[in-house]
This record gives structure tokens, sequence and C-alpha cells, in this order.
């Protein structure tokens, strides 16, 4: 086959507290698809933000197209053709997509003394871009319009239109929708048809058996070893990933269920746009039982969620908890009533980023006792707290309770909101998405939490985009489309191929 | 281990970062200087000389040194007052660009209520201060209150009041209270003013100036509140993230009115020990620029207490001292100004001195062909 185009020789990346890379050693082949793959802060995006020239290494070697390279900055790595589509887009929301696309390398036009930027021309390039490899899009809508799988085009053409050969894609799917995934992959096969060499960061092992050639697997920064895809077993890359056997069935024991804890009737719910996103909805939550929303993206299940947590306003219906009426109250005064919420997007809503762990974790419940007396903090108890835990949740990060909460990996994150949320101690408790963007090891490991709480006689409402995770789960699941609930029944009355007509809007 | 060496890295490269922006603010100015023609260590002395910080050649009869110092104290009150309520604001996540007008009120409903009259300093005194707390949180909380109950945004209420308050103070002090000879408002009386006049050491007369206790005391409250308050923690996150405060069960607008109108406290308190302290008289439809200075002061003290306090203390050198470097060296007193902005430069640019500390480090470790520092190869 090729030789390699991409060579990473013994690097080693340290940051405070943690070796993020030990002494990693792997080649990329031209034209492959080369997947990477680990459990969240494996250092897989650190790898490849050396590639991309964004950390330099702190020991070893990288070779491009068998020549050393010294990579101080992405400009370096521009310059070596290698591209990068972040997890989170670099994009300026107000500027068109040929705008964004030229952006810091825009094409000058010059007519004596004057000179302005050739923007007819960039849109034509990139059209015509677009179509050589599928990638349709209107060059001159603006990004604030798109939808994500769009912006996430525009990124790749970008690179494209930079002359990139190596393309390195940072978890590109965690952001899409089943349907988007599916293009996105066979956008990816287009590219390698056209010569390019693609790099996949990614913790999603289907995709990798979809499409990639050959599969790295980093655990705790160590390169466990470089597979042959076609050749290995899913079970067997997800066995390598965590480092130990993974089972992926849940144990469930049935149980009788106690009385209703959460009861809500026929809500309606208007967003800010005065737009009507859930439309007379009711459901029951008992003691014990997991009632799941299954729903594709976008059909109301997160403003059910919010409503409930009282972080939307209902303009219709009723909203009890334990038989008192909840609707009227506060966010404070639900949450002291015995609501937990894990909420959609942990970045934005769940943690305040640059406070330390240790604040986090107390982010609810800093004014209550032991945390305050009389308006004082305790740092005592705050610390307390977070050690006990850090300890029994798992939560891993560089420098314990002090850790800024930014610098821990997503999966961590979630750790940290679950342990928060579940130590409030509620009798309902929401899962939005709990498992979103997360590795094969903290699923298992939040799906149990999940099921211990269930064990414990909480009332659990789980609105989840993966249909596998509501077949798992849930004791009752409830099917929602525009805003409305088509159907709610017992679990094991249901196939998933239901569930999956019903979330289409098909009803019998 | 491990842990121990990084705290201490951190709080050494804590103070050595500020330390640098200003040796190379000082160098800058110092080149300015040179360009201008003039001796650069003149200029600085010169500075120094007017805050009381280093002799004079010449003295008044029965002043001194401390005559100068204490009167860089009186000017230094406002300022500490004026930067703390800036950042309070900012830790907030508002801009509070209106401390200018926060303090013109409270100083002029202080000086026509208090400072004209006959009361005796222990009354006068409390008096004064209760003004400029109760005048100045009552601005700031309107201006909270609009953020929060209309969606305007602080810096337009803020610098819209601050036009209303000058023209409307303008009017009333050219019609009611102005000097008949300079045209600004009459001297508060002498009791009145925050200062313990008269004093003497080694026959030196310098005034003390009350406010700077309850400056000193407001920094320390401050740091408190913020660090070890249930108050202050909900006013970090909601300025941290206020969508995660909301979800959090925080108050989120309750808190924006809250800390606009301590903002507006701290600086009603900067405005009473301006006008009565420091100025002692208002010049009609004039805001001080220390209300704006203010800004780049709470940004060069990385918006926490103690470095508004630090922050303070060093950028009044330049500003009180330029009056008497200017008519003794004769650079323009602007250049105070120009090396508050290059202070504030270097300082934003904090993080750029940092890496680059860091990446000098590396390399000096590297050519020292060190490979593996085991401490390090463990962790």
């Amino acid at each position: 086959m090729a030789e390699p185009i991409v060579e990473l020789r013994n690097i080693t990346k340290r940051f405070p507290g943690i070796v993020a890379n030990d002494n990693v050693t792997l080649d990329i082949k031209k034209g492959e698809i080369f997947a990477l793959l680990g459990e969240n802060g494996a250092g897989k995006s650190t790898l490849m933000s050396i590639l991309f020239g964004m950390y330099e290494p702190d020991e070893g070697q990288i070779f491009v197209r068998g020549k050393e390279v010294h990579l101080t900055s992405s400009k370096d790595a521009a310059a070596l053709n290698i591209g990068m589509v972040h997890q989170h887009f670099k994009l300026v929301s107000n500027y068109t997509i040929t705008e964004n696309i030229v952006l810091g390398d825009e094409p000058l036009k010059r007519f004596g003394p004057f000179s302005w930027v050739d923007l007819k021309g960039a849109s034509e390039k990139i059209r015509a871009l677009s179509l050589e490899y599928g990638l349709e899009v209107n060059p001159n809508d603006k990004i604030q319009d798109l939808q994500v799988s769009t912006q996430q085009r525009v990124e790749i053409l970008k690179m494209l239109y930079r002359d990139a050969e190596i393309l390195i894609f940072d978890e590109p799917t965690s952001v899409l929708t089943p349907q988007e995934i599916e293009y996105l992959l066979d956008i990816m096969e287009e590219l390698r048809r056209g010569g390019k060499t693609i790099i996949l960061i990614t913790h999603k092992l289907e995709e990798i058996k979809r499409v990639a050639d050959r599969c790295g697997i980093l655990l705790r920064g160590k390169l466990v070893g470089i597979y042959d895809v076609a050749t290995t077993t899913t079970q067997r890359m997800a066995n390598l990933m965590v480092g130990k056997e993974v089972d992926f069935s849940v144990d469930k024991p049935d149980h009788e269920f106690g009385e209703v804890v959460l009861d809500v009737s026929n809500v309606t719910v208007y967003n800010d746009l005065k737009v009507k996103v859930v439309d007379d909805v009711s459901l029951e939550v008992r003691k014990g039982e997991i009632l799941a929303i299954a729903g594709v993206s976008g059909n109301g299940q997160v403003d059910i969620a919010d409503a409930i947590a009282g972080l939307q306003n209902i303009s219709e219906g009723s909203i009890t908890l334990n038989g008192e009426e909840i609707s009227n109250l506060s966010i404070k005064e639900r949450i002291a009533k015995g609501i937990s919420y894990i909420p959609e997007d942990r970045q934005k809503e769940g943690l305040v980023m640059d406070l330390n762990l240790r604040d986090n974790l107390a982010i609810k419940t800093f004014d209550r006792e032991p945390f305050s007396k009389k308006g004082v903090l305790q740092p005592n108890a705050f610390e307390d707290q977070a050690v006990d835990l850090i300890d029994r949740y798992d939560i891993r990060s560089g420098q314990g309770s002090q850790t800024i909460t930014r610098s821990m990996s997503g999966g961590n994150q979630q750790k940290a909101i679950i342990a928060r949320e579940v130590e409030l101690d509620s009798d309902l408790l929401i899962f939005v998405q709990p498992t979103r963007g997360l590795d094969v090891g903290a699923i298992a490991n939040i799906h149990q939490q999940i099921l211990d709480q269930r064990a414990l006689g909480k009332a659990i409402l789980l609105v989840s985009l993966e249909l596998d995770e509501v077949m798992a789960l849930a004791d009752t699941i409830s099917v929602v489309f525009r805003g409305q609930i088509l159907k709610t029944d017992d679990a094991r009355n249901l196939s998933k191929e239901e569930v999956g007509q019903y979330m289409m809007g098909v009803t019998k | 281990m491990k842990k121990v060496s990084n705290r201490v890295k951190s709080s050494l490269s804590g103070l050595l970062v500020p330390f640098i922006s200003i040796v190379l603010t000082l160098i800058v100015a110092s080149i300015i200087v040179l360009l201008l023609g003039k001796n650069p260590i003149e200029v600085f002395l010169g500075f120094l000389r007017g805050s009381g910080m280093a002799l004079k050649p010449r003295y008044g009869g029965g002043q001194g040194m401390l005559t100068d110092f204490f009167s860089y104290l009186s000017i230094l009150t406002p300022m500490i007052f004026a930067s703390l309520g800036v950042m309070l604001g900012m830790r907030a996540g508002l801009f509070n660009i209106g401390v200018a007008g926060q303090m013109l009120l409270p100083g002029f409903l202080a000086s026509v209520i208090v400072g004209y009259s006959d009361l005796p300093s222990y009354l006068a005194w409390p008096l004064i201060i209760i003004i400029g707390l109760v005048v100045g949180g009552a601005l700031g909380a309107l201006i909270g209150f609009f953020k929060h109950r209309f969606n305007i945004h602080e810096v337009v209420t803020s610098i819209m009041l601050n036009y209303i308050i000058s023209y409307i103070t303008g009017f009333f002090i050219n019609t009611y209270f102005a000097d008949t000879v300079t045209r600004n408002s009459r001297p508060v009386k002498e009791a009145s003013r925050l200062l313990i006049a008269g004093q003497t050491g080694g026959g030196i007369r310098f005034d003390f100036p009350v406010g700077l206790i309850v400056a000193l005391i407001a920094v320390f409250l401050m740091r408190f509140l913020l660090e070890r308050m249930t108050v202050g923690f909900r006013i970090n996150a909601v300025g941290l993230n206020k969508y995660c405060a909301r979800y959090a069960g925080i108050n989120v607008g309750g808190n924006v009115v809250l800390a606009m109108a301590m903002s507006g406290t701290l600086a009603g308190l900067a405005g009473v020990t301006y006008y009565l302290g420091f100025a002692n008289n208002m010049v009609p439809k004039v805001l001080v620029s220390l209300g704006y200075d203010s800004i780049a002061v709470a940004v060069l003290g990385n918006v926490a207490p103690v470095g508004c306090l630090f922050a303070s203390i060093l950028v009044t050198i330049f500003q009180k001292g330029s009056i008497y470097m200017s008519s003794n060296v004769g650079v323009p007193q602007d250049i105070a100004s120009v090396i508050t902005g290059i202070l504030l430069m270097f300082s934003a640019s904090g993080q750029y001195i940092e890496e680059t500390l860091q990446r000098l480090g590396r390399a000096s470790r590297s050519k020292r062909g060190s490979k593996t520092d085991p401490d390090q190869a463990k962790a």
C-alpha cells in the first residue's frame, strides 16, 4: 500500500497533573481513513492538536511526507496541507459561507492602488468544490441561518478550499442526527476516493466499522495498538478501548412501581418566539419507574423537561410533584421540593466552566448548611463534599477539587453533574441526553447510575435521542412528535422498530 | 509534591507577570520621554515627588513631603472606591461605565445638604457617608433594574444617566450654588470635609483623609464578600455563566440589580470622598476623569479587590504626581494618561507574557540537555 504520509514518533505531551500522550508512535498512510479511538480524555484530541500545530509536544518527532517538521501554529499545519474540523466549529455566525471560508486567506482583486476581496470568484470555487464532493451548500447563506450539519460541511469546505490533503475530523458526529451521520460518512468515503487522507477521531464504534481502514486505539494517553478494522470485531475494539471487558446489556430487575411522583397533565408551552413547542402533553412517572421520552431532536422533549424544572413557563396545564402543584414555584423552590435535573447542554447549563470542580459540585446547595452558615461559605464543607464525590463517582481531574471544570474531559464533566444531582437525593431525576458524546465506559457507568436510582425507588424521566438507550433503560416509553405525545406504553410492548416509526410521526 | 511545586510556581508568576508589565511600561514610557528630549529619571522622580514619595528640592512654609503624601492619599481614596465599584460590576458580568455620574450626584447632594450646613464633623461625616451609600446605591439599582426588567443594556443606561446628572447638577450649581468669582460651586465648609485637617508631624502640616480608612475596610469587605459569602458566590456564578446560574436556582435578575446597586454604592462613596475631601467644590457640567480611569484600574487590578487597591496606588502616583512633574520637568501632564494606557496595555497582555515566560523556561531547560525531568515524568 501507499507510503506513510504522517508519522508520529514517541510523542509525549504533559499537562499539569496529567500525561495526555505517553510515547505514542503511529503512522498514517496516504489515502486511508484512519480512525483514532479512545475514551473521553484518552488523549485523542491532544494528539491531533499536536499534528495540527496547536500544541507542541514535550518529546517526540513528527514527520510529514517523510520530512521532519516542527509545528508551532495551525498556520504551519495548513502550509503542509493539514486541515482540521474541530468539535466546536470555528465560524463567524453573521458572515456568509464564502466569507467564512476565505477568512484569513482572502483572494484579492486589484485595480491600481485599490484592492478588494474577490468574493464572487471565491463563491464559484466553493460551489465547484461542493459539487465535486457532494457537499451541498449555498455559498451566500449566513452561518447563523444554517443547521449544525451544514455548518460542519462549511468547515469541511474550508479545508478543501485551502487544498488540505490530510483532513482531521474531531468527533464529527457528536452533534449530528443519525441521517446526518450517514451523510457525513458518505462524504468521507467520497473524500477518500478523491485521494485525501482522513483521520477520524471518534469513540463510536459503528462509524469506524463503517468507513475506517485502520484504527489506532488510545487508552489513558498510551497507544494500545493499531488494528485492521475489517478483521477486528466491534466488541474487541470496545474492550481494547476501555481496557476491560464491557457489558453492553444492562441488568434491570422487574419490580413494582410505587405511587405517582410526577404528574404532568395537559401542559402546553410556548417558547421565546411564541411558537408552541409542547402541545397538550400529559405523563406520569411513578416511584421506581424510568419513563423515557423518545423522539427525534427538536420535537419538544427538552422543553417538557425545562418546563418541569421551571426553566420554561407553561401556558396551560398543571405539573404536580408528590401531589403538590409546582408549576408556579421558582426554580430554586422546585429544586428544594425534590427535582434533580441533568441538562442537555452540560457546558452551557450544567456547569460554570470557569469555576473549579469543588464550587460546581455545590452550585445548587452552597446556600444551605453545611456549605454556608449565616451567609458565610464554609470552604471545608465544599472540600469534604468534593473529595467524597470525586472518589465515589470516579471523577478524574488534573488537580482534584481545585480543577477548573473547563479543563476536564466531557465524560468527567458529566460525571460531576450526575454526582451533584444524585446527591441532592431528589424524588424525581430528569436526565436529558445523559450520555451524549460520551464513550462506552462512561455510558455504562451512567446507565448504572440511572438504574441504581431506579432501584432506590426514585422516579426517573429520561429524555434521549438514542433509541438503543431508551430501549435498554425504559420501563415506560412515551414517543414525542412535534410537541405531542403520540404513544405511551409499557416498554415491553414496544419494539425498537415501532418506536422508530412513532418517532417519524407514523401512527397506525 | 507535584502539586506544591505547581502552586508555588503559579503564585510566583502571579507576582512576576504584573512586575514585568510595570517594568515594560516604564521602559516604553522612558523611550517616549527621551523622544520628547527630557530625562526619564527626572520625570519619574517628578511623579514621586508630586505624590509625596520623594523629597522635593524646596517646600513652602509648614509644608513637606508628608503634606504631599497625605494629599496623594486623599485622591487615592476615591480611586479605590471607584475601581472597587467597577470591579464588582464586572464580577457580575456588568460594565458600569457610569461611575463618574454615580459619583457626581451623591457628591452634589452631600455638598448641598451637608456641605453648606453648619453641622459639626461628628454629625456631618456619617451623614455624608450615608448619602454616598444611599444615592449611589439607588442609581446603581436603577441601572440594574432597567437591565433586568426591560433588558436595556447597562452601558446605555449609565451613559445616559451620566449626561442627565451632569446637566441637572450643572443647572443647580450655576443657578444657586455658584461662587461669584470662579463660577464653580462654592467650596464646602471645612467641618464637612472628610479630612482630619491641620495635623502636624515634625512641624509639617497635613490633612488626614478619613475616607481612606473606610476605603481600606471596603477592600477587605469586598474580598470577603466575593470569596467567602453566598452573595459573592451568586454574583460570581451569574457573571461567569448566567444560564447555569439560572438552572441552579439562582435569581439572575435579582443578582444583577444587587450587584449594580453595590457597584453604585461604591461609586457613591468615591463621589463623596472626592467632592468632600479632595476637590471640595464642583465644576458645573464636568464629570471627573477619575470615574473613567477607574475602569482601567479595575482591569489592571485583575478584577479583584486587593488588585484594585494596588492598581489604584500605582495609577494614582502618575495622576497625582503629574502636575508637579509637568511644571518642574516640562513634560506635558497628559503623559500620565499615556503611561496609564501603556500600563493597561501591558497588563492586558499578561497571558502573553506568561506564555512567553513558559516558552523561554522550556527552551532553557531543553538547552541544558535534561530531556526527562524525573519528577515530571512520573506525574
